[in-house]
């Protein structure tokens, strides 16, 4: 039945302990491990890829110099040239997420981005810094953020709350759109691909030739997938910078 | 743009069952929150529209 599981693939694996903490144990899993590896794919690709600076790129040159302006465009577009200052934060849970994203394509691996805790982990650092940067920076002043101006005073307090729990909402928007986006896709790969199965062992030849159809389906979907694990660590780190920005600028 | 409604909802439901918790005041702080946490909702998909201005917009520079 586990072939048949489209549940199995997100299951967290233990691979050793590490250490304890309290009665809690911190083991090191497969989620861990990938993300180990998400984390030495990506400095590979930029140590490598930047070592030799030719003028003419290579492929690899080329590829690092590309993921560089990409992110530094959105960054530059969203949150200003000042937004720069906070360029390596973006650049890293960019590439971070679209690495993993990427990974979990791959048959037989695991789908770091598909556990809500990673996602949620990201998101609320993501907040915490728009928090504490704009406080920092305002002061005060930041709470200006929740009073909107021209608002009788009697129902000011109802509209102070609105806006307040507008703002701690944003977190869980911003970690399930990523973490929705992986699980559903990968959910349905796999259903489509427990299909194949189903009814080649049901029905025989007849079956094996009819499950070509949920087996194009699944190319199809992969082509899909690979849009959407690009696009989620896009719109992630877009909304990173567009809640930067509401730190970093007074008024447009 | 519908998981901006749910975040708020989602919100406002937490907050509300923690302080019908903490205060004791069940099902008071939960109906409260529920509707103070779906207006916030609303707000969001609004501001995610475009039809409401951004609340950074109210930083008055200094």
């Amino acid at each position: 039945m586990a072939a048949n599981d489209p549940i199995h693939q997100f299951q967290i694996i233990d691979l050793f302990p590490v250490t304890k903490i309290g009665t809690s144990e911190i083991v090191f899993t497969n989620s861990a491990a990938f993300m180990f590896a998400a984390v030495i794919i990506i400095t590979a690709f930029l140590v490598i890829g930047t070592a030799k600076r030719a003028l003419v790129p290579s492929r690899l040159q080329s590829a690092a110099e590309l993921s560089y302006e990409f992110v530094a465009t959105t960054v530059r577009s969203t949150a200003g040239s000042e937004g720069m200052r906070f360029f390596p934060f973006v650049f890293t849970i960019f590439m971070f997420i679209l690495t993993l994203n990427f990974i979990g394509l791959i048959p037989y691996t695991f789908t770091v981005t598909s556990h809500i805790i990673i996602t949620a982990a990201l998101a609320i650092t993501v907040f915490l810094t728009v928090l504490f940067y704009g406080l920092y920076r305002h002061g005060l002043h930041f709470f200006n953020l929740f009073v909107p101006k021209g608002v009788p005073v009697l129902i000011l307090p109802l509209i102070v709350f609105i806006e307040v729990l507008s703002f701690v909402s944003r977190p869980i928007s911003h970690s399930v759109r990523l973490f929705a986006n992986m699980l559903a896709g990968h959910i349905t790969l796999k259903v489509f691909a427990g299909f194949i199965i189903l009814m080649g062992s049901a029905m025989g030849t007849v079956g094996w030739l009819g499950g070509i159809l949920p087996f194009s389906m699944i190319v199809i979907l992969t082509a899909l997938e690979t849009l959407v694990a690009f696009l989620q660590a896009y719109v992630f780190a877009i909304l990173t910078c567009i809640y930067l920005n509401d730190a970093i600028h007074p008024g447009h | 743009m519908s998981t901006e409604l749910v975040a708020g909802v989602l919100v406002g439901a937490i907050i509300g069952w923690l302080l019908d918790r903490w205060l004791g005041i069940s099902p008071w702080g939960l109906i409260v929150f529920l509707l103070l946490g779906f207006a916030a909702g609303v707000l969001n998909v609004m501001r995610a529209a475009g039809v409401v201005r951004d609340q950074s917009d109210r930083l008055e520079p200094k």
